[in-house]
């Protein structure tokens, strides 16, 4: 392709100049047309007010679903759906792949044990740990000693080191799973297995997989006739350490977790994150996850998406996996780790270039429809991240500060404050539906901790206009600056340690 | 996903679409100032008029018809015109005006006060007295035949700091030194100092407040200052402006700093500076004859114009 770079260049530009663009065009006008401004922050409000009903009417829609579908034995339902799409049960095999770095034995055995746990027959289950070598030695020890203790649960334990510097490759976490994901093709080949009947599983260290995890995984594989042009989404959340976590941490993790609840009803734009499962075949055949890019759960699906031209799918299960708040010793600390995790996860709007650029490809056979509308999803979900806090509460009070005595003296200058609030009002009672299924989703409160943190878990959720007006859009700011710019950002993993 | 589920979503989906439709319009109308006349089926401007009283909870009148909000209330879809508002609360008296609504503006009145029918007066001190002065540190003193006492604001804690009783019957003005440690008062030719110690008790030797007499002036008096650091006072009189120094026992200096040429009026003493303006009737080139505003600026050349006056007073007797 001529002109890559320039190409290239050009998308990774766009999303930060449309967020900038819009923000401080409104900043300006807020000066010179404060009634334009304020015409669009009502709109905005009413817009927004709609718009969060909506996605907590699919919250719970999810949610119902979830509920239904708790308890479910999907492992006695494989056995009983025979041979499917020319695929037996007993023929699939799990591979559970967790790339770590220096996660400790605290983070990594509960992981393991989850697997151990599984409602489901330990050996076709294979796991693979690959650490990374600049980890250093306690690291590799660990791995070692995991193996050890609990390799022979499994049918197979596999252990590596991803060495540093491989040419092409960058410190991100796809790196790490790519290395892990041959040194399992080089055991499937020895042991002459399909790679069409393996599931690969691609989780986070913390990641602990509920019982029911690997046979519903197993029965949507099992039964979807397309099941290699298919990614597999658990809902994930963040129950390892939630009652040990601080507020803010629990509520933007709590918040992740509904996000991803929600979408699990929007299909069309259901995009693979963070712990997920998809067929190994398909992985080798796209040839692994990026090693140059960090949001490697995302990519991997539009990865496959260019591969298909198109005709690739995320099937949601709705069974959890859960994993760890990232929480510090205080709030400033978990503010610091909040907002670095979600930068990286902001950092996905580096898939908009990575889409464009595929849809350049000139065998790519993808409806030009189907191009405009997936390359406008991503663009729109990361423009609405960047811009929604800004303008609820920073950008709606401009015209009435800047806009002088006159535009005060207006009926909207007068009514803007008031209908602002009165939208924000009408928009809190999803924050009762958010402790409603935030109490459900909970596990039971460990014995060292005490009855009133209960009570914690239901007020922690007065602080969402604070945590939102802090840490909802600044981070996605951060990235979409970082891309426009250039500044390209490194893999910043966030560090997970339990209180003991 | 199951038909059902999207069925279900489609109806959320549509749904969210059409109450948009539906709430766009009618909030930001509203906002705006617009009205929808469904019965006319037209749109027209409206104002608002916003009023707010001290007291609060008073009844609202528009053109002699009763409103159903008590202040504080904003009242909208007002059609553009001028309006006869009246404010009443009963015990108070009330308020009336005619304001002007302006189509999609807003007509405030949100500093009204009501004041009561019947005022309370309470009566603060017990003795019949001369003569008062309420200093920046929320005391009253109080100047009565039978000596100065000091009290709190509502009367409270009265108490008398010296049995002094001798007070002018013509006092003119009195002023509290910078520092609040001394009240001064005058007459038309005399000056008075009470120096106070309210800390302290009266006793028979008068601990609690010395009271002197500062000067006698030859002319009449128009108005005294202090002097920023309270040694001094600038004294206005109808012939010039002096400077007189507050010292106990010994010689005591007054300076005539400035003649006037015509009866000062209109003083006003600028305390953050220590300069005094004033109106006099001076003449000079090239201006016509009349009264202009001066300033003199005491602070700045405040003691080498003294130490010059002095010097120069002082130089016959030398000779």
């Amino acid at each position: 392709m001529k002109n890559k770079n320039f190409y290239k260049r050009l998308f990774e530009i766009i999303p930060g100049f449309l967020t900038w663009a819009t923000l401080l065009t409104l900043f300006v006008l807020a000066f010179i047309k404060p009634l334009w401004v304020a015409i669009f922050v009502i709109t905005f409000d009413i817009y927004w007010v709609i718009r969060v009903s909506y996605l907590t009417t699919l919250l719970l829609f999810a949610y119902r679903k979830l509920e239904k579908e708790k308890g479910t034995d999907w492992t006695g339902k494989c056995r009983s759906a025979g041979s499917q799409n020319g695929l037996e049960f007993g023929n699939i095999y799990h591979a559970v792949l967790f790339p770590s770095y220096k996660e400790g034995l605290d983070i990594l055995t509960p992981s393991i044990q989850a697997l151990e746990n599984a409602n489901y027959p330990k050996d076709k289950i294979i796991v693979v740990l690959s650490v990374e070598e600049r980890a250093g030695e306690e690291a590799w020890k660990n791995a070692a000693a995991l193996q050890e203790a609990h390799g022979k649960n499994f049918f197979g334990f596999l252990i590596t080191r991803h060495p540093d510097g491989i040419p092409g490759e960058i410190k991100v976490k796809g790196a790490n799973a790519t290395w892990g994901a041959r040194v399992l093709k080089d055991l499937l080949d020895s042991k002459n297995i399909d790679y069409g009947h393996v599931i690969m599983s691609c989780f986070d260290a913390d990641t602990c997989a509920e019982k029911e995890y690997f046979g519903c995984l197993a029965y949507h594989f099992l039964t979807n006739p397309r099941r290699f042009q298919s990614s597999y989404q658990p809902i994930p959340v963040y129950n390892n350490n939630i009652w040990h976590a601080r507020s803010i941490g629990r509520i933007l993790e709590l918040s992740s977790s509904f996000m991803q609840m929600i979408e699990t009803m929007r299909l069309e734009k259901f995009v693979t994150f963070s712990s997920h499962s998809m067929s190994f075949k398909t992985l080798v055949d796209v040839g692994y996850w990026p090693v140059d890019m960090i949001s490697d759960d995302s990519v991997i699906y539009w990865k496959c998406f260019l591969y298909f031209h198109g005709d690739y799918t995320v099937i949601p299960m709705y069974v959890t996996v859960s994993m760890d708040v990232a929480t510090g010793k205080t709030i400033l600390e978990t503010m610091a780790k909040q907002y670095r995790q979600k930068r990286r996860w902001a950092w996905g709007v580096e898939n908009f270039p990575y889409l464009m650029l595929g849809y350049m490809d000139e065998n790519s056979r993808i409806p030009l429809r189907k191009k405009i509308r997936r390359a406008l999803n991503i663009l729109e979900s990361h423009y609405t991240w960047a811009i929604w806090a800004i303008i609820i509460t920073f950008i709606a009070p401009l015209p009435i500060i800047l806009g002088g005595g006159l535009f005060r003296q207006t009926a909207i200058g007068y009514n803007l404050p008031g209908v602002s609030v009165m939208l924000f009002y009408i928009s809190l009672f999803t924050i009762l539906i958010c402790i409603f299924i935030t109490m459900r989703l909970l596990p039971p409160r460990p014995k060292d901790v005490k009855r009133t943190k209960s009570i914690l878990m239901i007020a922690q959720w007065l602080l969402s206009p604070v945590v939102a007006a802090l840490l909802g859009s600044t981070p996605a700011i951060d990235a979409q600056t970082r891309l426009m710019l250039g500044r390209y950002m490194g893999f910043q993993v966030t560090e997970k340690s339990r209180e003991k | 996903m199951t038909i059902s589920d999207k069925i279900k979503r489609a109806i959320a989906l549509y749904s969210a679409v059409i109450l948009f439709c539906i709430l766009l319009p009618v909030i930001l109308s509203s906002a705006l100032g617009y009205k929808i006349d469904l019965h006319a089926f037209k749109i027209y401007k409206t104002g608002i008029i916003y009023l707010n009283s001290s007291p609060s909870g008073a009844a609202i009148y528009l053109n002699g018809a009763k409103h159903n909000d008590l202040t504080p209330a904003q009242i909208e879809n007002l059609k553009p015109g001028t309006y006869k508002v009246d404010v009443r609360r009963e015990g108070f008296y009330p308020w009336e005006k005619e304001l002007a609504v302006r189509p999609n503006m807003v007509t405030k009145e949100e500093h009204i006060v009501l004041f009561p029918l019947a005022q309370k007066i309470k009566r603060v001190a017990r003795y019949p007295l001369a003569e008062f002065a309420v200093s920046d540190k929320n005391l009253i003193y109080h100047m009565t035949s039978y000596g100065l006492f000091v009290s709190n604001m509502d009367g409270t804690g009265l108490r008398r700091i010296t049995p002094y009783s001798n007070w002018p019957k013509n006092i003119l003005g009195k002023k509290f030194s910078p520092s609040g440690d001394r009240i001064m008062y005058f007459t038309s030719h005399d000056i008075y100092v009470i120096y106070l110690n309210p800390d302290k008790t009266a006793t028979e030797d008068n601990q609690g407040a010395k009271i002197e007499q500062a000067l006698n002036m030859e002319y009449p008096i128009v108005d005294v200052f202090w002097y920023s650091d309270s040694g001094y006072l600038v004294v206005v009189t109808e012939k010039g402006i002096n400077v007189a120094e507050l010292r106990g026992g010994g010689k005591q200096n007054v300076v005539l700093l400035y003649k006037f040429n015509s009866t000062p009026k209109d003083l006003y003493y600028d305390d953050a500076n220590d300069s005094l303006y004033f109106i006099d009737n001076r003449k000079e080139e090239g201006l016509k004859e009349g009264n202009y505003l001066y300033r003199l600026d005491l602070r700045k050349n405040f003691f080498g114009q003294l130490m010059q006056l002095l010097i120069k007073k002082e130089e016959p007797a030398n000779k």
